[in-house]
């Protein structure tokens, strides 16, 4: 049974401790190859939320959520309260036609090539982003 | 951060020193590498043997130390695990770094073609 409610803070030093408890929880379902583009996904997604989000005040929580079905296992990312909506589908850059030389910009696109699907929208008085891996072939 | 061996003739390996290489980090990596390529080092074979993850902030800081050195001198990779290598293509990255399979196959590479 994977546990459904992780919370972090709004910091970058959360980023991998959070990323590496859903990786290990998450792991045997999706299989090694899925987890790959798990752990990068989420790596970008947490990231993004903790540089550009800009919360009613610093200590508003970052939570995390996983939904489990049987063919596939979806996380919500729930902005910190008080964030401005971002959708990263309308600002996400082509990892095929962005400059080679550029130093960022890449890790929306990132995110975008990583799940399998993805969704963006509010939920409650929050902002909700739910990335969605399938699960491996038992 | 970083651990550099020099190799002659004039190569330096440098290993992140990290096992993650990723947002918290990349900025000090950048800064430590210029500081090399602002001291002379002009052949430069970044090691991630000991990297277990790489993020975009932590490619952006590599592609960062690659326009740093430009024309001076030449800057390679080696040593990617599996997770890394699918980074640098997920990001297409393998198309635009020297990639060795290993530190040594590299700095012989690098040592043949000065």
């Amino acid at each position: 049974m994977i546990p459904n409610r992780y919370q972090m803070k709004n910091k970058l030093e959360d980023v991998t401790p959070t990323v590496m408890s859903l990786k290990a929880d998450v792991c045997v379902a999706l299989g090694a190859s899925t987890t790959v583009r798990f752990e990068i996904c989420l790596s970008e997604a947490l990231t993004n939320v903790v540089k550009h989000a800009q919360p009613t005040t610093p200590d508003e929580l970052i939570d995390v959520t996983v939904q489990e079905t049987s063919d596939a296992i979806s996380v919500e990312i729930f902005d910190p309260a008080g964030a401005v909506p971002f959708d990263l589908r309308d600002h996400a850059h082509d990892l095929e036609t962005i400059d080679p030389l550029a130093e960022s910009g890449r890790g929306l696109g990132v995110i975008m090539q990583c799940a399998d699907a993805l969704d963006y929208g509010p939920s409650g008085d929050r902002n909700r982003l739910i990335l969605t891996f399938i699960k491996a072939i038992q | 951060m970083i651990h550099t061996t020099f190799y002659d003739p004039n190569i330096t390996v440098v290993r992140p020193g990290v096992e993650r290489l990723t947002a918290i980090n990349a900025k000090a990596f950048k800064e430590d590498v210029a500081d090399l390529i602002n001291g002379g080092a002009t052949q430069l074979i970044i090691d991630f043997r000991d990297v277990a993850f790489l993020d975009s902030s932590g490619l952006g800081a590599l592609v960062g130390v690659l326009k740093k050195i430009g024309h001076r001198g030449d800057l390679v990779v080696s040593g990617l695990n599996s997770d890394v290598q699918q980074m640098f293509r997920i990001c297409r990255m393998d198309r635009v770094f020297k990639v060795y399979s290993d530190v040594d196959t590299a700095v012989q590479t690098m040592a043949e073609t000065q």
